[in-house]
């Protein structure tokens, strides 16, 4: 817990030095299981960070602990300076933290433009009542979110798929679509889960110019990735998860060096 | 088989039969041949005076019924994909609260204006509604399902045996139609001469009372029927609609992106029983009896059954669905008339209504009427609309997505 922070602090001169998201002492289990152990990390604000591990080292569960679709058993986690800590993912989402899932989820039936029009956050047409008294600011709403579509989708290079169905699309157009679409959410930080799994080399370069011109403008990413060389050309810090602990933290040429790190992915270390 | 031909849709006149009939899927075209042929067969049973003009006018109205109640579970399941079977018990509980309020042994009440039935039907609705909803919108799709199968009984059960409050078995009587006491549509039916009609020599059809009332019970169902289609039509193609949409898909997701899915499968969960106890307010004002029997299960296969055909998450679908059922069920009485069928086909109506399902998901999985392709506020798109309204949309794999 303590090397973390210490490693916050070495880390602080390279940006801002504000933490955007604070994981403090979380724990979880499954059964006897201890999946989440008292893990600790801080995310700065307007880093790209990346979160390795190697498998079954609690990633995935972090990342569910962190949004709100699991219930940790202790520990915190804070956003924005707020405590987030079981709270329901709606309300993690208001505090500026969305996310995205490892495998991509389909929204069946819809176009790729209606499923896009999904992330913008309060719109009045999400009340039902106001679909009656209020119909023109809905509709005014919806133009401008339309517009707003039709932007981030030029943006993400994707504007030819708007009409397609949005189950017709390859593995790395709907990780795009994803990342668009969490966009237009407007977050202060983004939680990625393995953002290039199964997409194509060119694709995979093409998310990592998006999410470094993201970062450019303002978000704060926090990526797990598998893809040794996307994360640690894309990351800076990188956090390392080992059997459900932050097992160490530091710059990519740190971790790359880091005798522990290769020991946990060989399945050293008492796996 | 289901995929749409890829036409450009030249909105060149809106106004031109013809290119309405262009811009039809081939299924629609079908469609409204059948719905011509159905009419056809209709006025020439209504002419030799097969069929009773009173009597056709209650089983349209049944069918309006049905539709209601196929529009109330296509907001739940079609929209949300919330698993509902307690369609009629909330059918039940329009019916019954119109009946208690209004009936004339009514145990409770009776002699009420049928706008307070109304009321009374909707609001206890929505209260058994919120009240199954609280503890099973949270979990999973299942325990609603469940749920809801038990809530179908206890309601039956519950009327059945509650003799001091419901009549139990003997049901109520003496329901008024709903527009008794109103000003002028109350008189209206007994106002009205008794007309005859001879269209073909040597038979005369006969318009009494009963055929102005039945009619007056139509033209309600028609205005229940419109503003329930419009508030669904409108609500399916906003925002809300989309959310909905998104968390029958993937409610995981719906969350991930800050939505509070929970309000809104409530939300789309008690409108979809108020439209359901509308349709049993209804029924109870054409009827004019209701019993536990009304609530038998059945009720809720045959409203799933039309939900499925007509294509889950479509409003045309559901109409299309609710008057299909009917027609079979109803229609079968008639087989023997039609044709030269040697087995009496009444009792066969339910195995039609099965192999229709089976034929159904075979060839047409996503319905007969499937769900429009894009649903974007229409202010909002104006002239960027990629393709012309209602028409189907290609499911890309074919099968009910759904689990």
């Amino acid at each position: 817990m303590s090397e973390s922070t210490v490693n916050a602090q070495t880390n602080a001169h390279m940006s801002k030095g504000d933490v955007l998201m604070r994981v403090e002492d979380l724990q979880k289990s499954f059964g006897a299981l201890q999946v989440t152990d008292h893990a600790s990390f801080a995310v700065e604000r307007g880093s790209i960070t990346g979160l390795i591990g190697p498998n079954g080292a609690g990633k995935s569960t972090m990342f569910n602990l962190i949004s709100g679709f699991y219930q940790p058993e202790g520990g915190s986690v804070e956003v924005n300076d707020a405590d987030v800590t079981g709270m329901q993912p709606y309300e993690v989402a208001e505090h500026g933290l969305i996310r995205t899932f490892q495998t991509p989820r389909k929204v069946e039936g819809m176009t790729v433009r209606e499923a896009m029009l999904v992330g913008p956050q309060n719109q009045p047409g999400e009340s039902f009542f106001e679909l009656f008294t209020a119909p023109s600011r809905v509709g005014e709403a919806e133009r401008e979110n339309l517009d707003r579509v039709e932007q981030v989708l030029e943006e993400f290079e994707i504007d030819h798929l708007a009409t397609q169905p949005a189950t017709d699309l390859s593995g790395g157009q709907m990780k795009l679509v994803e990342l668009a679409r969490a966009m237009l959410a407007k977050p202060d930080i983004l939680l990625l889960d393995e953002p290039v799994a199964g997409v194509n080399p060119t694709l995979a370069n093409k998310l990592a110019d998006q999410i470094r011109r993201l970062n450019e403008a303002g978000t704060t990413f926090l990526i797990i990735e598998h893809d040794m060389d996307f994360i640690m050309n894309l990351a800076d810090p990188i956090i390392v998860l080992d059997q459900g602990s932050v097992l160490t933290e530091g710059t990519p040429d740190d971790i790359r060096a880091n005798e522990r790190v290769i020991d946990a992915y060989l399945g050293g270390g008492g796996a | 088989m289901g995929q749409q031909a890829g036409r450009e849709s030249e909105m060149s006149d809106r106004f031109d039969i013809g290119a309405y009939w262009e811009d039809f899927t081939p299924i629609e075209r079908v469609l409204t041949a059948a719905l011509g042929i159905v009419t056809l067969l209709l006025i020439l049973f209504l002419g030799t005076g097969r069929l009773g003009p009173s009597y056709f006018l209650f089983l349209f109205g049944l069918g309006g019924m049905y539709a209601l109640l196929s529009l109330g579970l296509n907001s739940q399941w079609g929209f949300t994909g919330l698993i509902n079977f307690s369609v009629a018990a909330f059918f039940g509980i329009g019916a019954y609260g119109a009946a208690l309020m209004t009936g004339s042994n009514s145990p409770i009440a009776g002699g009420f204006n049928p706008i307070f039935g109304l009321l009374i039907g909707l609001l206890l609705a929505g209260i058994i509604a919120v009240a199954i909803g609280i503890p099973t919108l949270r979990l999973r799709a299942d325990y609603l399902a469940i749920a809801t199968l038990g809530l179908a009984e206890v309601i039956r059960l519950f009327l059945q045996n509650e003799r001091q409050w419901t009549n139990g078995s003997a049901g109520i009587r003496g329901i008024p139609s709903f527009f008794e006491g109103w000003p002028i549509l109350g008189e209206f039916p007994r106002l009205m001469p008794g007309l005859e009609i001879g269209i073909i020599p040597g038979t005369a059809i006969v318009l009494e009372t009963t055929f102005w009332r039945q009619l007056l019970n139509v033209s309600l169902m028609l205005v229940f029927l419109g503003a329930v289609f419009f508030i669904l039509r409108r609500a399916q193609r906003s925002p809300w609609g989309r959310l909905q949409r998104t968390i029958r898909a993937d409610e995981d997701l719906a969350k991930a992106l800050g939505k509070n899915t929970y309000r809104y499968k409530m939300q789309a969960f008690v409108l979809g029983s108020l439209i359901m106890a509308l349709a049993g307010v209804f029924y109870a004002h054409l009827n004019l009896f209701v019993n536990p029997g009304d609530l038998d299960p059945i009720t809720t296969f045959y409203v799933w059954v039309a939900v499925i055909l007509g294509g889950s998450g479509s409003n045309r679908g559901a109409l299309l669905g609710g008057f299909v059922v009917v027609a079979i069920r109803e229609g079968s009485r008639f087989a023997n008339d039609i044709a030269f069928i040697p087995l009496d086909a009444a009792p066969l109506r339910l195995l039609l209504i099965g192999l229709l399902i089976v034929l159904v998901m075979r060839f047409r999985p996503q319905g007969l009427l499937p769900p429009q392709r894009e649903l974007i506020w229409p202010s909002a798109v104006g002239n960027k609309a990629p393709s012309g309204p209602d028409k189907g949309v290609p499911q890309s794999d074919g099968g009910d997505p759904n689990e």
